[in-house]
């Protein structure tokens, strides 16, 4: 912990009376979920205190996208929270456009285009929550049957931006380009294979004994102090509070669809996974929903080519064309002056973008409310008292991403 | 890519958050630092439970500079159905405060502040009074200067601008022309004669090679 | 050929310990960012990296002998970085994955160390953002390659 290390170890979390020890789990760990370091004072297996340590992966995204034009901002946004990167691009282009004001002229096949981006990501997500945290707990298997899943969706985001991981797909205005042939027919086998894999997925874990023992009361929040602390998303609708964005402060047409919100009241790790599990579910819902409502053909972006850049190929026969194209490649479009704070329901919580312009064609700053920063937080107050064990399975639950907490 | 040397374009506002166009997404307060404290706790009684997020913007030409931005939200604490959270009311606190000044501390209004005010300190410089715990949080620890500010460079003080390979400054100059062979000495003898040719005209324009993007 | 009891089979010891060790790289646990995630996507069934021999992704630097670095590497992060390369024990390699971690990739700024090499002798470098699981298994593919011919983590090489 000496000169190579850049965490001074404060004097109030060394013990002077010798029971404790002060441990530091992390920042490289196999169950700190990413860069995590907790600097735990411990005595025997059980936490005195937890005090957590981040900025292992500050990456200075919002000063880089104060450099970028506004119409590249979603590449940097959708490296924050790396597991649901179109929830990301999603959130932050519908702030754009609310300075922009185009908001309204948003075609409605690209407003349904979004939300099955958005939940198809929630899935990807959840997938990955669900299959570390068990393989934390020991449940090796899930691990595998989940990332199986997740391969569908990440085959569905390749098809539509291009990458696995980071499609851009989702831009100032609408989306890249109009979904591909044998998209639908894809989605139609995802959902038609999805029922079984949940169960199974149910069924490995749910009423499993040891995964019931290691998460059933383990890492309590009231809902008294999920508010305090801020936490949103799972973790707060797992403490009883159903506060989820689509429903409170719907955007981009989740105001046409048909879900619910799962809560649960106990506020323990299993209740917040039982909420993700049924989060999962009600996604595969709205799916079938945009499935549907995307049969109908029609514009994927907003016909303003000063905003969004017209078809490649009229560019070789319309003047106008190639000019605004040219503009907006080389200058990008100006937003005008203002602020704005846009939020969605990102898989963790309230993922919100707060961005200022001041007329140029760049952001003047991006403020990102990062869920999992909150939600993390409350580890401070839910771990002491509990095992080590049990902080994996908090953290687990809490389900932070450290692209977004760190940024 | 714009470059971070380019002019920025004329026009832009100095207190973008002054010309904001109507749109509907918080309530929106401005207090002064003395009056933070006091407003922020009335607010919470009066039952805006949840601090959504607490950040900073640097409107360096501004004056005050720093802007000291809270979103709160009308969160019920209790359980409570879709039906019964309905659409909370939102509200943004905006405190504008000069440089040098302190700020009072929220953390003991609302716990989700502590980390939020550590990063605002951690990359602003903002120092809030009374707050359990004030050091920095992203950066390493030793670290001088605070990033985000707007005289801070992109690229830190450490750093010179990074070279370019200089196949981008060819891009620029000769926008279309394919390289010639594919010997590695080809090309550095186009990019070469590239910049040769170029430079008189940069110079007349008051750009100096190698500093575009 | 029968072979039957009391025969040899003769071999050069660095071709065998070549084999061996190039047949169960053992990688650390070096998850960083978004291509950790594409790091454990080719740990899953459909890329499969434990058929290379990669079984088990230790988390301890003292029972790993590749490291990948997968992700941006901050400012704070590198010297634990640093710390994790020093304890693993030789022969070891490194590979760079992703293009934050070989240059510095999108964020070229004053958090992010621009590429890991300026810390640490990397081996392969991966393209991408984040590279596919392909990349991933072609750069464990290219150290074993490197293993075989006795390259820089060689058992005898140390050049």
């Amino acid at each position: 912990m000496s000169s190579l290390s850049s965490t001074p170890l404060t004097p109030d979390i060394v013990s002077q009376d010798g029971n404790s020890m002060v441990l530091s789990m992390g920042p490289q760990h196999p169950s700190t979920h990413g860069v995590l370091q907790i600097m735990l004072e411990i005595e025997g297996e059980s936490v005195v205190k937890a005090d957590c340590e981040i900025g292992y992966l500050h990456t200075g995204i919002e000063k880089n996208m104060e450099n970028l034009f506004w119409s590249h901002g979603q590449t940097n946004a959708e490296r924050m929270d790396y597991l649901a990167p179109s929830s990301n691009a999603l959130c932050y282009v519908l702030g754009v456009e609310k300075l922009l004001g185009i908001t309204d002229r948003i075609p409605e096949r690209a407003k349904h285009i979004r939300v099955m981006a958005a939940e198809l990501t929630r899935l990807a997500s959840h997938c990955v929550w669900l299959g570390t945290h068990a393989i934390d707990l020991g449940a090796i298997s899930v691990f595998f049957y989940c990332f199986d899943l997740r391969e569908h969706i990440l085959d569905l985001s390749e098809a539509t931006g291009g990458a696995r991981m980071h499609p851009n797909y989702l831009r100032v205005g609408g989306v890249n380009g109009d979904l591909p042939s044998g998209y639908l027919e894809s989605i139609e086998r995802l959902i038609a294979k999805f029922p079984a894999r949940i169960k199974d997925l149910r069924g490995l874990l749910q009423a499993n004994p040891i995964f019931q023992d290691r998460t059933i009361d383990v890492g309590y929040l009231s809902p008294e102090e999920a508010v305090q602390w801020g936490v949103t998303g799972p973790a707060l609708r797992g403490s009883g509070v159903a506060y989820d964005v689509r429903k409170a402060f719907p955007y981009t047409g989740y105001e046409q669809y048909d879900f619910d919100v799962p809560t649960r009241t106990e506020g323990d790790a299993y209740a917040r996974f039982l909420v993700r599990l049924d989060e999962m579910e009600q996604s595969m819902r709205i799916i079938e929903q945009a499935l549907e409502k995307l049969r109908v053909p029609g514009p994927y972006a907003i016909d303003d080519p000063k905003i969004f850049p017209v078809p490649k190929e009229t560019i070789a026969l319309s003047m106008e064309a190639l000019i605004h194209h040219f503009k907006i490649v080389s200058e990008g479009f100006r937003v005008p002056p203002g602020d704005v704070y846009q939020s969605v329901e990102g898989p963790r919580g309230e993922l919100g973008y707060y961005l200022v312009s001041n007329g140029e064609n760049r952001p003047y700053r991006v403020r990102t409310r990062p869920p999992s920063l909150y939600n993390l937080q409350c580890l401070k107050s839910i771990a002491p008292g509990n095992l080590i064990a049990d902080l994996v399975v908090m953290i687990g639950s809490l389900d932070p991403v450290f692209g977004e907490v760190d940024r | 890519m714009p470059s971070t040397q380019t002019p920025p374009i004329a026009g832009t506002a100095i207190d973008p958050p002054g010309v904001r166009p109507d749109i509907d997404d918080a309530a929106i307060e401005v207090v002064t630092p003395q009056a933070l404290h006091a407003r922020l706790e009335a607010l919470r009684g009066d039952g805006y439970t949840m601090l959504l997020d607490l950040g900073a913007v640097d409107y360096l030409e501004r004056a005050p500079r720093f802007e000291v931005v809270y979103h709160l939200l009308k969160m019920p604490i209790a359980a409570a159905t879709v039906a019964q959270v309905g659409t909370p009311a939102r509200l943004r606190v905006r405190c504008g405060i000069n440089e040098g000044d302190h700020l009072p501390t929220v953390s003991d209004l609302w716990k989700a502040a502590d980390w939020a005010e550590r990063e605002v300190f951690d990359l602003f410089g903002i120092i809030f009074d009374g707050h359990p715990d004030l050091r920095r949080i992203q950066m390493p620890h030793d670290w001088e200067g605070y990033p985000l500010r707007k005289d801070y460079p992109l690229r830190g003080p450490a750093r010179e601008r990074s070279p370019r390979p200089s196949f981008a400054l060819k891009s620029n100059v000769q926008a279309g022309t394919p390289p010639t062979g594919r010997t590695l000495e080809a090309l550095q003898e186009q990019i070469r004669t590239a910049k040769e040719a170029d430079r008189p005209k940069a110079e007349r324009e008051g750009f100096t090679a190698g500093e575009s993007t | 050929m029968e072979i039957g009891p009391g025969q040899f089979l003769l071999a050069r010891l660095d071709d065998v310990a070549r084999w061996a060790q190039s047949s169960s790289v053992w990688p650390l646990t070096m998850g960083l960012a978004c291509c950790a995630i594409e790091m454990m996507s080719v740990t899953s069934a459909e890329y499969d990296i434990a058929r290379l021999g990669s079984e088990v992704f230790r988390s301890s630097p003292r029972q790993a002998d590749l490291m990948i670095v997968s992700g941006r590497v901050a400012q704070k992060m590198a010297p634990v970085v640093k710390r994790l390369y020093d304890q693993m024990a030789d022969p070891k390699w490194v590979i760079s994955m992703g293009a934050c971690a070989s240059s510095g990739g999108v964020f070229d700024n004053y958090a992010v160390v621009q590429g890991v090499d300026t810390i640490i002798p990397v081996d392969v470098y991966v393209p991408g953002c984040p590279p596919t699981p392909d990349g991933l298994l072609y750069a464990v593919n290219l150290i074993q390659q490197q293993i075989r011919e006795g390259g820089r983590g060689g058992i005898l090489a140390r050049a």
